[in-house]
């Protein structure tokens, strides 16, 4: 493969693992989130920190990387669950656009420059770039799948389809509201987290303006297209919407307008996504393979 | 002294002027039905929002299985073994029938930390789940999506799921509101199953001959206050009853004729 297709394909599944924990916050659990790249940065600017200030490796901080964005999306996660839908956008906006100030205007993040001469990653010994970087990012997000797929599968996750479908009956039913959307938001957050850390060792150096609220709208954009709440379609989101614009280089300057089309065509036409229930994609598949699973 | 599951003391809810309930009082003892009778606005549903959790009472005292409970959040009622329904139904829409089955089953599993994280399409699950569904008779759609069901089965269906929930009292919202004739005298007689379980019931009813025929006990609202309590006969020979029904034609007509 050339670097410039890996380089591609690197970035897509670091987008498909934060797409996966927001999959879990909008998806599963039904709450609406319009700032996830602010974790996605919280993540890539702890990880970078602790790599440049505090010399750890990134196996050592790792763990720390994962537990700091999960606990700020658990703090952050308090007030703002406590509002719904169009509250809750308007809401988790004000926290992108807070978190990304924060690292534009603190010196200790770096300010405008951001932060730099981030190392890379070392494994047994071995330097991972190009290729063996693009691998070690493929086994995280098999493991981010994998919690994903367990996630929908406990009684944790039922009690998150259940606040989606509906918060007082589910609430009927012994579960807490804010205590299970709290732990969406705490998992989701985590795994954007992860993301981050991968992110800020790939590109070695991170400023504030990649995690902008653009980004939150590109990173919902992936899962809209891909079907909220499947398993595949932070996977299927990242790749499309990271492969298009290279498709379309002479259009660069138009890939706003890009995804803005994408997103209103498929809430038209495709409210579920590519991978939801009632889609073009599972007709066509129920019709090659029949009885097969929907 | 026998103990009463559910008592109610001097219960009020006003809504800035409004006194929606003012100053109720009832107790329903294990193993009966009881009813609560009343015309529209009578003060009912919210009622059965305090005695669930979803309001909290602006006055009064709330006792369930003999721990004080008003002001606790519904999900706690619920762990509690209260189950209800709701008026406006609220299935969980993209799930399966069986699967809103096995989210009520998930209240053994939800309350601690550690047990959430255990699978919820395990067999035994799916078997308890399935044995509910057939004594509501809804077995045979077990794998259909809950929204598309019609009116009747999702009443039925809300009634499984507090079933599970509700291991010592059911409140019921009036479960036969919207009903044809058939599916009415079914419910009869799952309600009445229900009871046999040792469940008890309590139940919200506009309709007064299902009322009659089903409660042990009535209790009769109106513009927030209790009316009057009593047996079926006591009720229907009560003449304020009758007033709250049938307006004030009849003492009219006396006092014109």
């Amino acid at each position: 493969m050339s670097g410039y297709l890996i380089t591609i394909a690197t970035i897509v599944v670091i987008n498909a693992i934060v797409v996966c924990g927001l999959n879990v916050i909008v998806g599963y659990a039904g709450q609406i989130s319009l700032g996830h790249a602010a974790f996605f940065g919280i993540g890539a600017y702890s990880a970078a920190i602790l790599a440049t200030k505090a010399g750890l490796s990134f196996w050592a901080s790792l763990p720390m990387v994962v537990i700091i964005s999960g606990l700020v999306g658990l703090l952050l996660g308090l007030p703002s669950l406590r509002v719904k839908e169009d509250f809750l956008a308007i809401t988790t906006i004000g926290i992108n656009f807070i978190v990304e100030a924060v690292f534009l205007y603190i010196p200790f993040f770096g300010g405008a420059l951001g932060i730099g001469g981030i190392p890379r990653i070392y494994l047994f010994g071995l330097k991972l770039k190009g290729f063996s970087f693009f691998l070690l990012c493929l086994a995280f997000l098999v493991l981010v799948m994998l919690a994903c797929w367990w996630f929908a599968r406990c009684w944790a996750g039922l009690a998150c389809f259940a606040l989606r479908e509906d918060e007082q009956a589910a609430a009927s039913m012994g579960i807490s509201p804010v205590r299970f959307k709290l732990l969406a938001f705490v998992v989701g957050t985590a795994m954007a987290g992860l993301a981050g850390a991968l992110y800020a060792h790939y590109m070695r150096f991170i400023s504030a303006s990649d995690f902008s609220f653009p980004v939150s709208i590109t990173l919902l954009s992936m899962l809209v297209l891909g079907g909220m709440g499947k398993l595949w379609a932070p996977l299927l989101g990242a790749a499309i919407l990271g492969a298009l614009p290279e498709i379309f280089r002479p259009l660069v300057e138009y890939r706003i307008l890009f995804y803005t089309a994408v997103l209103l065509l498929m809430i038209r036409f495709q409210p579920s996504g590519l991978l939801g229930d009632d889609s073009l994609a599972r007709k066509v598949l129920a019709r090659v393979v029949p009885g097969g699973r929907s | 002294m026998k103990q009463p599951l559910l008592k109610v003391e001097g219960l009020r809810k006003h809504f800035g002027g409004l006194k929606a309930v003012d100053g109720v009082d009832f107790q329903v003892d294990r193993g009966e039905i009881l009813g609560i009778l009343g015309p529209n606005g009578a003060g009912k549903t919210v009622c059965f929002n305090m005695i669930s959790g979803i309001y909290k009472p602006t006055g009064g005292r709330i006792f369930f299985d003999r721990a004080r409970t008003d002001g606790l959040p519904p999900f706690r009622l619920a762990a509690m073994g209260l189950g209800r329904t709701f008026q406006i139904v609220k299935p969980f829409t993209s799930l399966t029938v069986l699967e809103n089955v096995l989210v009520a089953r998930g209240i053994a599993h939800y309350g601690r930390f550690r047990r959430i994280w255990g699978p919820w399409r395990s067999k035994d699950q799916v078997a308890a789940a399935m044995g509910i569904l057939e004594q509501v008779g809804l077995a045979e759609l077990a794998g259909r999506k809950a929204g598309l069901l019609p009116l009747g089965n999702l009443r039925r269906l809300e009634i499984a799921r507090a079933m599970v929930v509700g291991r010592k009292l059911i409140l019921l919202d009036e479960s036969f509101s919207g009903l044809r004739h058939g599916e009415v005298s079914r419910l009869e007689d799952l309600i009445r199953t229900i009871r046999q379980m040792g469940i008890t019931v309590l139940l919200i009813e506009h309709n007064l001959r299902v009322s009659m025929k089903l409660c042990d006990r009535i209790v009769v609202l109106d513009h927030g206050r209790k009316l009057a309590e009593g047996t079926a006969e006591q009720i229907q020979s009560n003449q304020q009853v009758i007033e709250a029904y049938l307006g004030r034609r009849r003492r009219k007509n006396a006092a014109g004729g």
